[in-house]
C-alpha cells in the first residue's frame, strides 16, 4: 500500500484562498483524518486528491508517483488515478442493482465476466451484503447503501481509499456501529485511507492521525491524543472537544513549569510547557473540563498550588457525568465530573499537566 | 481478508483512445455553429449592394439607410410596440391573476383550471389563429351571428387591440406557468407569518404574495414581449388585409411580395430585429439572476391556508370558464366544424352543408405532401435534437470543457430569436454552402434543421432541471471507478436522464410539427410542411381544407402529448417555462 504526499496545495476561488499551502504525508496503511468545520478546505483537499478539483499550486504524490503537479502541469484524470472513494451521499447508482454497482469498475477495466462475478461476490461478503446482490439501491437502508458504496470503492483494489463524511447521513446509533466496522475493515485490509469529517468524535475514535484545518490552513497534525491534550492553538483547542480558555500573563518559568498569572486577582497558575514562554507575554491556557477536579470546599483533598475556591452557578446532568458551571471569583470555568458534589462552595484543582498554552 | 486487497485487478484504467475533450469540443462547435452560424451570412447579406446569389457585390450600408428612410418601416415598429405592449399587459395580468386564483384561493375546480389554462400553449399556434378567424374574424361565424341575429357588435379582431387579445391568449400560459411555479416554490409560511402578525388575507396578498411574484412577473413579461415582437402568424393573417403592418410582416412581405424583391434590406431589418430580441434576452437573463434572491427554500409543509373568495367564488370561476370557452374551445370547435362543411355561415344550418371534400383533399397533392413531410421531419428532427441537446447539456453542466459556460446561453438563444430571422439566416447559409447547402435547400431536411435549431431551447429546459437533480457525486463515483467522461455519461448519467430525454423527444416532436415561420423562407414546391401549406392555402381562400389540415395538427399533437403523458408521466407544462 502506498503512502500519500500532499505538498503545498493552494486553491483560490475568486479572492478566497480555499486551500492555503496544505501539506501533509499519509503513511502506508494509515487512517488519516482531515477534520474541520464546513468550509475549512477539507473536502476541497480530498477532491483535489481524487481529481475533481484542480488546485492552483502544489503537488500530490501517491506511492511515489505524482498524480498532480501544478508546476509541470500534470493533472491525471480522475478515472486514471485508481483511487477508491465513498461520497457523503454514497452516490450508489440508482438504476443498477447492488451487483451491477460493484461490477461497473471491473467492467470498465475489461475484467472478464467470470472473474467479475467471483470478485464482486467476494467483496459483497466482505461488506456483509452477500444476500442482497439483486436489490436496487432504493430497496436498501442507508447503512446498506453505504456498504454498497464502500464495496464499490474496494472492488478494484484501489491504491488508497478516500472517505468523504461517509457517516453523516446515518442516524446516531448506526453511525457508531459503522465507525467501528469501517475502522476494522480498513485495518485488516491495511488500506491507506484519508477520511474527511467535521465530527470530532469520529475523528478521535477512528484515526491514526488527525489533521485539523481551518480557513484552508492546516492547524495541527498529530495523533488523536496529541490533538486533544496538546492543542497547537486556540482554534484546535476549541474545535476538538470542550475547553476552558484562561487568559493570563507569564510570570515565571522553571523546570518545564510556567507560572501564569490569571484572573483579576492575578492568581498564579502552574502550567507544564515544552518550551519556555516569553516572560511577561500574554497567553491563553487551555484546559479540558474533565481534567478539572471539583470537590466540596469542606472535604477538599487538593490544596495549595493550582487550587481555586469557586461557587457552583449551575449543574447539568448529562447521563454519564455532571457538568458544572463554576465561578472562581470572576473566572468562569466549566468542569465535568462523574460525581455529584453536594455543595455550592467548592474547590477546583487544575492539574498542571492537563494545561496547554495555546497562544 | 488482506489477500483481497492484493488481488491482481488493481491495474490502472487505460487512457481512452479518443479523448473525451474531442467529443465535447465537437458537440460544442456543432451547437454554436448551428445556432450562431446562420446569422453570419445574414449579417453579410445586409451589407452587400446586391443579393449574395449575384456575383460581384461590394460593401455598403445602403440597405440600412434605405430601411431607416422608409416611413413604413418606422410605422411597422410603432404598431409592433403597441401590439407587444398590449399583448404583454393582458397576458401577464391574466396569467398572474389566474396563478394566484388557482394556487392561493378556494376557487372551485381550481385543479382542473390549472391544467386547462395550459391548453393554448399545447395547441398548434397557427391552427388556433385560423380558428379565431373562422369564428371571430370579419365574416366569421359568431361575428355574423352576433351582428345579424342579435344585433350586438363583437370586438373586431383585425385591429391592433383585437390582434393583441389573440396573442395574449396564446401567451397567457407562459405567464401563468412562471407565476404558478414561483408561488409553489415560495415558502407559504411567509404568508402564514403575515397572517399571524394580524394582516387580513387581502392585505397579505397585496403586501406579501404579489411582491414575492415580482421577479416572475418581470421575467415572464420580458419573454412574452419578445415573443410578441417576433410573432408573424397573427400580423400576417389579420393585419395584412387591413394594411396594418408589423415589423415581422413588413419583412416577410418585402421578401415575398415586392415586385423587385430586396433581400439586402430584409436582411438589414432582420439584423435590427435580432438585436432587439437579443437585448431583451440579455435583460431577461439579468432578471432571472435577480430571481434567485427571492427564492425562499420551502419546507414542504402543509398546503397554504387558502384565501377565501367568499361571494366571488362562483363569479370568478365563471369568468375563467367563459375565457376558456371563448379563447380556446370555440376556435378549435369552429375549425372542427369548418372542416366538415362547404361554408360556415349562421344563415344555413351546418348539417345542410356537410361534406367530406375538405378531408378528401388532404389525401392528394400539396396537402398530402405537407402532412407526410411534417411527420417525417418531426420524427427525425426530434430524435436529432434530443440527442444533440442531451449531450450538449452534459457538456455544459457535467464536464470540465473550458468553454462549457457559454453553452446554456447558446442553447436558449433561439427562444428569443424570431422564427423569420432563423428562416432568413438559414436561407443565406444554404445558399453559401455549396453542395450540401443546395441539397438541404432542395429537400425537407433543410427546413428540419431550421426547426430543430429554433426549438432547441425546449429540449434544453426539459433536460436541465432533471440533470440538476441527479447528484454530481453519481458521476464522480463513475469517474473514480475508472470510467472516462463518455463512459460515465453513457452508463450512468444518460440512463438516469432517460425520463427527461423521452419528454424532450415528445415535446420536440410536437414543436417541430407545429412550427412554421422559419420555413416560410425555405419552402418551395415539394418540401412544404403543414404550417406553410396552411398559411399559403388560407391566404388563397382554401379555408375548408386548411381547417381539416389544422385539425390533423391538433389531433396529432394531442394524441402524442397524451401518449407522452401516459408513458413517461410528462407534466403538461413541458418546457414552456423557458
Amino acid at each position: 500500500m502506498p503512502e500519500i504526499g500532499v505538498e503545498g496545495l493552494v486553491r483560490t476561488f475568486a479572492d478566497i484562498r480555499a486551500l492555503d499551502d496544505v501539506t501533509f504525508n499519509v503513511d502506508d496503511g494509515e487512517l488519516f483524518t482531515l477534520l474541520g468545520p464546513s468550509g475549512c478546505g477539507k473536502s476541497t483537499t480530498l477532491m483535489s486528491i481524487a481529481g475533481f478539483q484542480t488546485p492552483n499550486e502544489g503537488r500530490i504524490v501517491v506511492g511515489g508517483e505524482p498524480i498532480f503537479d501544478a508546476a509541470s502541469r500534470l493533472d491525471l484524470a480522475a478515472e486514471r488515478r485508481n483511487l477508491g472513494i465513498v461520497f457523503q451521499s454514497y452516490a450508489v447508482w440508482p438504476h443498477m442493482t447492488v451487483f451491477d454497482n460493484l461490477a461497473f469498475p471491473l467492467k470498465v477495466r475489461k475484467v472478464n465476466r467470470k472473474e467479475i462475478r467471483t470478485r464482486v461476490r467476494e467483496v459483497l461478503e466482505l461488506v456483509d451484503l452477500g444476500s442482497l446482490e439483486r436489490r436496487y439501491p432504493h430497496q436498501l437502508s442507508g447503512g446498506q447503501q453505504q456498504r454498497v458504496a464502500l464495496g464499490r470503492a474496494l472492488v478494484y483494489s484501489p491504491s488508497v481509499l478516500l472517505l468523504d463524511e461517509p457517516f453523516s447521513n446515518l442516524d446516531a446509533k448506526l453511525r457508531e456501529r459503522a465507525r467501528t466496522w469501517v475502522k476494522d475493515l480498513q485495518h485488516s485490509l491495511g488500506l491507506t485511507t484519508i477520511f474527511v469529517t467535521h465530527d470530532q468524535d469520529e475523528a478521535l475514535s477512528m484515526s491514526d492521525r488527525v489533521c485539523v484545518m481551518n480557513f484552508g490552513v492546516v492547524q495541527q497534525i498529530g495523533t488523536p491524543e496529541e490533538v486533544y491534550r496538546k492543542p497547537a492553538n486556540r482554534f484546535v483547542a476549541e474545535f476538538v472537544g470542550q475547553v476552558n480558555l484562561i487568559a493570563g500573563t507569564v510570570a515565571g518559568y522553571e523546570n518545564s513549569i510556567a507560572i501564569v498569572d490569571v484572573g483579576e486577582s492575578a492568581r498564579a497558575l502552574q502550567v507544564r510547557v515544552d518550551l519556555a514562554p516569553e516572560p511577561r507575554s500574554s497567553v491563553t491556557v487551555a484546559v479540558r473540563p474533565e481534567a478539572l477536579v471539583v470537590e466540596a470546599a469542606d472535604s477538599a483533598t487538593h490544596n495549595g498550588a493550582n487550587t481555586l475556591s469557586a461557587r457552583v452557578t449551575s449543574i447539568s446532568f448529562l447521563g454519564d457525568h455532571y457538568q458544572y458551571e463554576l465561578d472562581a471569583s470572576g473566572l468562569a470555568l466549566t468542569a465535568q465530573s462523574s460525581r455529584m458534589v453536594g455543595s455550592e462552595d467548592v474547590r477546583v484543582h487544575i492539574p498542571p499537566d492537563a494545561c496547554a498554552v495555546v497562544e | 481478508m488482506a489477500s483481497i486487497a492484493q488481488s491482481a485487478i488493481s491495474s490502472r484504467p487505460r487512457r481512452q483512445l479518443l479523448p473525451a475533450g474531442a467529443l465535447q469540443a465537437a458537440v460544442w462547435v456543432l451547437v454554436v455553429v448551428l445556432v450562431v452560424g446562420p446569422f453570419i451570412p445574414m449579417l453579410y447579406a445586409s451589407f452587400r449592394d446586391r443579393p449574395l446569389y449575384e456575383a460581384g457585390g461590394v460593401f455598403t450600408t445602403k440597405a440600412y439607410s434605405q430601411l431607416f428612410s422608409d416611413s413604413e418601416f418606422w410605422h411597422a415598429w410603432l404598431n409592433t410596440l403597441q401590439y407587444a405592449t398590449l399583448s404583454t399587459a393582458m397576458a401577464v395580468a391574466g396569467g398572474a391573476g389566474a396563478a394566484i386564483l388557482v394556487s392561493r384561493t378556494n376557487l372551485p375546480f381550481r385543479n382542473a383550471y390549472g391544467r386547462l389554462l395550459l391548453l393554448p400553449i399545447l395547441l398548434p399556434p397557427l391552427g388556433v389563429v385560423l380558428g379565431w378567424i373562422v369564428v371571430w374574424g370579419p365574416g366569421g361565424y359568431l361575428t355574423n351571428l352576433f351582428s345579424q341575429r342579435l344585433h350586438v357588435g363583437t370586438l373586431a379582431i383585425d385591429t391592433i387591440p383585437g390582434m393583441s387579445l389573440i396573442e395574449a391568449s396564446r401567451l397567457l400560459p407562459v405567464a401563468y406557468m412562471t407565476c404558478e411555479a414561483a408561488l409553489s416554490r415560495a415558502d407559504s409560511s411567509l404568508e402564514d407569518a403575515a397572517r399571524s402578525a394580524g394582516a387580513a388575507p387581502l392585505k397579505v396578498l397585496r403586501k406579501v404574495t404579489i411582491p414575492m411574484l415580482r421577479p416572475a412577473l418581470l421575467n415572464s413579461a420580458t419573454l412574452i414581449f419578445t415573443l410578441s415582437v417576433a410573432s408573424l402568424g397573427i400580423p400576417l393573417l389579420l393585419g395584412t388585409p387591413r394594411n396594418i403592418k408589423f415589423v415581422s410582416s413588413y419583412l416577410y412581405l418585402q421578401w415575398t411580395n415586392a415586385a423587385a424583391p430586396d433581400p439586402a434590406t430584409v436582411s438589414a431589418g432582420a439584423v435590427l430585429l435580432l438585436l432587439v430580441a437579443t437585448g431583451l434576452l440579455l435583460l431577461r437573463n439579468r432578471l432571472l439572476g435577480a430571481e434567485a434572491r427571492y427564492v425562499s427554500i420551502a419546507g414542504r409543509a402543509g398546503r397554504t391556508a387558502m384565501l377565501s373568495l367568499r361571494t366571488w367564488r362562483w363569479p370568478l370561476a365563471l369568468v375563467i370558464a367563459l375565457y376558456l370557452v371563448f379563447s380556446t374551445l370555440l376556435p378549435v370547435l369552429g375549425l372542427a366544424v369548418m372542416s366538415f362543411v362547404v361554408v360556415l355561415t349562421p344563415l344555413v344550418a351546418p348539417w345542410k352543408l356537410a361534406t367530406w371534400d375538405n378531408w378528401h383533399q388532404l389525401t392528394t397533392g400539396e396537402f398530402h405532401r405537407a402532412i407526410t413531410n411534417s411527420l417525417e421531419i418531426s420524427f427525425v428532427g426530434a430524435i436529432l435534437a434530443t440527442a444533440l441537446v442531451a449531450i450538449a447539456t452534459l457538456v455544459a453542466h457535467r464536464s470540465r470543457f473550458p468553454l462549457r459556460k457559454a453553452l446554456p446561453f447558446v442553447m436558449l438563444y433561439p427562444r428569443a430569436t424570431p422564427g423569420l430571422i432563423i428562416g432568413i439566416g438559414f436561407f443565406w447559409t444554404y445558399l453559401l454552402t455549396w453542395g450540401i447547402g443546395s441539397w438541404l435547400r432542395g429537400s425537407i431536411w433543410g427546413i428540419m434543421l431550421a426547426f430543430v435549431v429554433r426549438n432547441l431551447p425546449f429540449a434544453y429546459v426539459v433536460m436541465y432541471p432533471t440533470l440538476a437533480r441527479i447528484g454530481e457525486e453519481l458521476d464522480r463515483a463513475g469517474r473514480a471507478a475508472g470510467a472516462g467522461w463518455w463512459r460515465t455519461s453513457r452508463s450512468i448519467v444518460l440512463p438516469l436522464l432517460r425520463p427527461a430525454i423521452f419528454s424532450a423527444f415528445i415535446l420536440m416532436f410536437v414543436e417541430i410539427l407545429c412550427d412554421y415561420d422559419p420555413a416560410l423562407f425555405l419552402v418551395k414546391p415539394g418540401n412544404e410542411v403543414i404550417g406553410t401549406t396552411m398559411l399559403s392555402q388560407f391566404i388563397q381562400g382554401m379555408v375548408g381544407p386548411v381547417a381539416a389540415l389544422a385539425m390533423v395538427q391538433v389531433v396529432v399533437t394531442l394524441v402524442v402529448l397524451a401518449i407522452g403523458a401516459r408513458l413517461f408521466k410528462i407534466g403538461v407544462a413541458g418546457g414552456h417555462d423557458a
